[in-house]
């Protein structure tokens, strides 16, 4: 059996090198589809821009296309990841957003858990009743709503409705303490302040609640039905018979085998998260990627930054892979049969 | 549940004439319905939407005074019964504007799910079935399978969005640009399902009798891939829906007010910072967008449930019962009526079924 | 004899499946009687099963719902007993093997945890936080076994390395001899070196050991009947007999009392002292081993007798029962056997058929659902 720390060890140490072509096709692919799927880039990137950066861009683009790529790849490994129109340096800006991100992405994640799995669990404790489609429609209504939608409803209606802020990390920007970490509730925890650490709570609630509401159903649909499968198995009726009450054979027997099957599918929703940050980032002013993005992209007619651009999707990118790599790691984690090597 | 549960051999699976299979899929299909209400509003709001557009684009007056892009003299008023969703800053009645959409966003979501299947589909078939390493099919396949997890790591809406940029505004750009990014799903699907019914027993037994490869992926592996994809793809109606209006919502998809298209039309009144002033304007597109990804979200997930042959167990009720081979479920999938006709005889002597004789 | 653990009485069982309708288990009645081995065979679905997993409820209902009948388990009947008041009764009062040792452990827990959970939760209920409802005395009491601490003894001495120490330290926390009584209970079951496995996962087990771990489980909670659910016919023939001379020699130690699922008349006969036999969903013959072995009264016992492996001959064909299982959606009029009957009459086609009656002239306690009992002897 290769279930020791050192197989485990080598075992990331093998995906992550499995990571690097991944990584360079991902570049590859930003590249081409950014450097030539238009026929006059510079004109389709840059619309209103003075000439002197349409001849810089007209210049670059000029260049054989195998040159063109290594000094974009080289560019990006030394962290100079290009500027935009303005001259404001890409890398910093997005480095900057990446805790604010990843802070909003794990709350989600964190209610998608909390909120999703037992939703999952009691609909197929309740399969084909009531109980079923109640939590059928919900997760359904989830995944209905675009999330512009589901953000513009939460920011316009909700927020007023329970007196929660929609805008931002803080009620003061900056706050009044140091911000060691860039994720709000971390820093106002470390300042040891609570009046404030509610504060940041209360700005995080709503986007997360929506990104979660929206990416929900798949994490309740995936228990479910794996629910459905194992509790006909024999050794949850073992567990029914040594006389434990329904709720420890389901939440303790059975949901922990259907969790194994659960925690790759919460790895594939890591590209849904993501993508809703973008949307839900804007809508509720949070300073993370998402936000970045839109402004990048040329969202809400802002000029498009096309260094922002190409960057911004390779982090994303990488952020997806990431994702996926943890949920194989935790997978292997919750399931004794997975052999390491 | 039709195609899959006969293995009877080549000539069986094979021989059902088209009337036949065609009848036989409308009866799983009411089946469907019956099993669970959800499933039928889903059916029935997917028969209103379709109904809604076909009228939209023969005779819009049936359902709505004004023209396309017809400016009334209201500005920015709360619904009323002339104006059921309102109007906007500039006069339009939103209520005519969502059904002008209707057709628009249908047809999109219809032609970018529909080609990401043809072509994602195409290349899972090949992927799937000629993936012998060693030979052309088989460098083919991984050539395909590189390829598709390259695309399949980035989040589809984000690199959408990026194309989009580079393409510029326009209804064929967009679907273009979504198009891109929306193939490798089907890739997965279809390789895997080929994958698994490769090398079912019937399909054997076709390649032995010397069918040729060109007809067994036709007529067997191909029929057999039907089931999960139309699942996959009725979901999927909604996710490009919902994808593609969440472009226009950032601004990079059609241009509102002189297409009508519901994300784009969220984002006209979000910029002009109508949302915060005047509420009911999201209401219309909203309420139009979210019902018609909800309709198709509901057939699909009920389909999945008939369809896929894991949840099927679930409908003839919950597990295998006690009875451990004359479980309920096991007869469920053969037949709609429970009968026990396995040539049975006592197990406690395996070597006696030789000797079975009828009654 | 004193009052039998277990009175099942006219117990039906129906599947209800879309518009149909089916009766897996019809009108079974029988006792068992406290300390004894009752044994029920049949073919694979004649509803032996369904009827094992009945006693304590649990069967998925729906699709399968208690037509009539009841069981009568400690002066209650647990057909009335709401289904969110079972667990009571489960584990301590009745507790089950399976038939299927791959599956009846849960991969996703290690040997220990799985049985100190269920020693964990007879402890609570003996200790009186949920009441349990115990008129006597527990039948046995393995920790008072002398070998239980000699063996233990054997095994303490010899120095465990550090990481199973930490473990044990770890989870003897609240009650120091939980781990203790997991590793007799290991012990009880023939495993002679306990510790090694606590720590592992089913997957890593052979069948048998899982088996063997099953069963230590169940027994751990003392029940007071043990449902074993064709304990041992998914495994290999070779651990088949392990596990039936394990089964065997517990019987003997533990004297609870035992309902045996089998399809295997060997097996049956080796460990029961009644035997019940069940066709189609109904009890056509039910009385003590020897008797039925030597003096069957039901033709279709006679023909089960007549096909066993045991009588295999070397030359001519094996012997088999005419006919097929009956649809039990739509079973035979009057007595379910008489399609596949050497003496079938008239009458058996009659409804409602033979009900389930003592035999004149037989030995006590020997019932057949036959009109014409005492012509089985003379089929050939």
């Amino acid at each position: 059996m290769g279930r020791s720390l050192t197989d485990f060890t080598v075992f990331v140490l093998k995906r992550l090198l499995q990571l690097i072509p991944v990584l360079l096709g991902i570049t590859i692919l930003t590249f081409v589809f950014t450097h030539l799927s238009a026929k006059n880039v510079c004109n389709a990137w840059f619309p209103h821009a003075d000439p002197t950066t349409i001849a810089n861009c007209n210049a670059r683009v000029s260049q054989p296309i195998v040159n063109q790529y290594w000094t974009y790849l080289t560019d990006l490994l030394h962290g100079n990841w290009g500027a935009s129109v303005q001259g404001v340096a890409v890398y910093p800006q997005i480095a900057a957003g990446v805790p604010a991100t990843l802070e909003l992405v794990l709350s989600a994640l964190f209610l998608m858990i909390v909120i999703g799995i037992p939703l999952g669990v009691i609909a197929a404790q309740s399969a084909g009743r009531w109980g079923d489609h109640l939590v059928r429609i919900f997760y359904l209504s989830g995944w209905a709503t675009p999330t512009y939608l589901g953000a513009v409803l939460a920011a316009v209606f909700v927020a007023p409705y329970f007196g929660l802020p929609s805008h931002g990390e803080y009620a003061t920007n900056p706050p009044p303490f140091p911000q060691y970490t860039h994720m709000s509730v971390l820093d106002a925890l470390l300042a040891g302040n609570l009046a404030w650490t509610g504060d940041a709570i209360s700005h995080l609630i709503l986007p997360a609640a929506t990104l979660a509401f929206i990416n929900m159903g798949i994490a309740t649909r995936m228990t479910r039905s794996s629910m459905l499968e194992v509790i006909p198995l024999d050794y949850v009726k073992s567990a029914r018979m040594k006389g434990l009450s329904e709720f420890w054979v389901m939440y303790k027997h059975a949901l922990r085998n259907s969790l194994i099957t659960t925690t790759t599918v919460l790895g594939l929703t890591a590209g849904g998260l993501l993508a809703g940050t973008v949307v839900i980032e804007e809508v509720f002013g949070w300073p993370g990627v998402g936000a970045f993005a839109f402004t990048a992209i040329g969202g809400g007619g802002s000029p498009p930054n096309f260094d922002g651009a190409i960057a911004v999707v390779a982090v994303f990118a990488v952020g997806v892979v990431v994702a996926n790599l943890i949920a194989d790691i935790l997978y292997g984690l919750l399931d004794p049969r997975v052999d390491w090597r | 549940m039709t195609t899959r549960s006969a293995p009877g051999g080549p000539s069986s699976a094979g021989g059902a004439s088209p009337a036949r299979r065609a009848w036989g899929g409308f009866v799983v299909f009411l089946r469907v319905l019956r099993a669970n209400p959800l499933t039928l509003v889903g059916f029935l709001l997917v028969v209103l939407l379709a109904g809604a557009a076909l009228v939209m684009l023969t005779v819009p007056h049936l359902l709505t005074p004004y023209s396309v892009n017809q400016l009334t003299l209201d500005y920015n008023q709360a619904p009323s019964w002339h104006h059921p969703f309102g109007t906007d800053g500039t006069g339009l009645d939103i209520y005519a504007m969502v059904l002008y959409a209707i057709p628009i966003d249908l047809a999109i979501a219809f032609a970018i799910a529909g080609a990401a299947l043809f072509w994602g589909g195409a290349l899972g078939l090949v992927a799937g079935f000629w993936d012998k390493p060693g030979t052309l099919g088989g460098a083919l396949s991984v050539v395909i399978l590189r390829v598709t997890d390259i695309f399949l790591s980035f989040p589809s809406l984000i690199l959408a969005l990026a194309i989009a940029v580079s393409l510029g505004r326009g209804v064929p750009q967009l679907i273009l640009a979504v198009l891109l990014t929306w193939w490798p799903f089907y890739v997965r699907l279809v390789r895997g399902e080929t994958l698994a019914v490769k090398h079912l027993p019937y399909v054997m037994a076709a390649r032995a009798a010397g069918v040729t490869e060109g007809r067994i992926v036709l007529r067997h592996v191909l029929r057999n891939v039907v089931e999960p994809v139309v699942v996959y793809f009725t979901l999927d109606i909604g996710t490009v829906l919902v994808t593609l209006s969440t472009i226009g919502f950032i601004g990079l998809g059609v241009n509102y007010p002189f297409t009508p298209e519901w994300g784009s039309m969220i984002s006209y009144y979000q910029s002009a910072g109508l949302i915060s002033a005047y509420p009911w304007t999201v209401l219309g597109p909203g309420l139009a967008i979210f019902l018609t990804v909800l309709a198709f979200s509901l057939l699909g997930d009920g389909l999945r449930d008939v369809l896929d042959p894991r949840s099927r167990r679930v409908l003839a009720g919950t597990g295998t019962g006690g009875a451990s081979s004359t479980s309920p479920s096991e007869r469920e999938g053969a037949t709609a009526e429970p009968s026990l006709n396995r040539s049975g005889l006592p197990e406690p002597i395996p070597t006696a079924s030789r000797g079975v004789s009828s009654p | 004899m004193s009052e039998p653990v277990v009175q099942i009485q006219n117990l039906s069982i129906d599947y209800v499946i879309g518009a149909g309708r089916f009766r897996a288990v019809s009108g079974v009645s029988f006792d068992v009687p406290q300390g004894h081995v009752v044994g029920i065979v049949g073919e694979t679905g004649c509803g032996k099963s369904t009827l094992a997993q009945a006693i304590p409820r649990l069967l998925p209902e729906p699709p399968a719902t208690i037509g009539e009948g009841s069981v009568i388990f400690r002066g209650t009947d647990l057909v009335q007993v709401p289904l969110w008041k079972m667990p009571r009764i489960r584990g301590t009062g009745i507790n089950m093997i399976f038939q299927e040792p791959l599956n009846s452990l849960n991969p996703a827990f290690r040997i220990y945890d799985q049985v100190a959970e269920a020693i964990h939760i007879r402890r609570v209920r003996e200790r009186g936080n949920l009441v349990v409802d115990r008129r006597e005395k527990p039948p046995f009491d393995y920790s008072r076994r002398p070998t239980a601490t000699s063996g233990e003894a054997l095994t303490r001495s010899v120095l465990p390395p550090v990481a199973a120490e930490k473990a044990a330290r770890h989870r003897t926390d609240s009650d120091g001899t939980i781990r203790g009584e997991v590793l007799d209970y290991l012990r009880l079951v023939r495993i002679n070196d306990p510790e090694t496995i606590l720590n592992l996962y089913p997957h890593e087990l052979s069948g048998g050991m899982r088996q063997r771990v099953m069963i230590a489980m169940a027994l751990s909670e003392k029940p007071e009947l043990l449902i074993a659910d064709e304990p041992t016919s998914a495994l290999d023939v070779t651990i088949q007999a392990q596990v039936l001379t394990l089964m065997k020699e517990l019987i003997e130690e533990v004297h609870t009392s035992i309902l045996f699922i089998s399809h295997d008349l060997g097996v049956i006969a080796e460990t029961a002292d009644e035997l019940g036999v069940m066709y189609a969903g109904k009890l056509v013959e039910f009385g003590p081993v020897a008797e039925l072995f030597e003096h069957p009264r039901h033709p279709y016992t006679k023909a089960l007798l007549g096909a066993a492996p045991t009588r295999y001959k070397s030359e001519g064909p094996l012997a088999t029962i005419a006919g097929n299982v009956p649809n039990l959606s739509h079973p035979p009029s009057g007595c379910r056997f008489h399609p596949r009957c050497p003496i079938a009459r008239p009458r058996c086609t009659v409804m409602p058929g033979p009900p389930l009656e003592l035999v004149a002239g037989a030995s006590e306690g020997h019932r057949s659902a036959c009109y014409f009992p005492e012509e089985v002897a003379s089929i050939p």
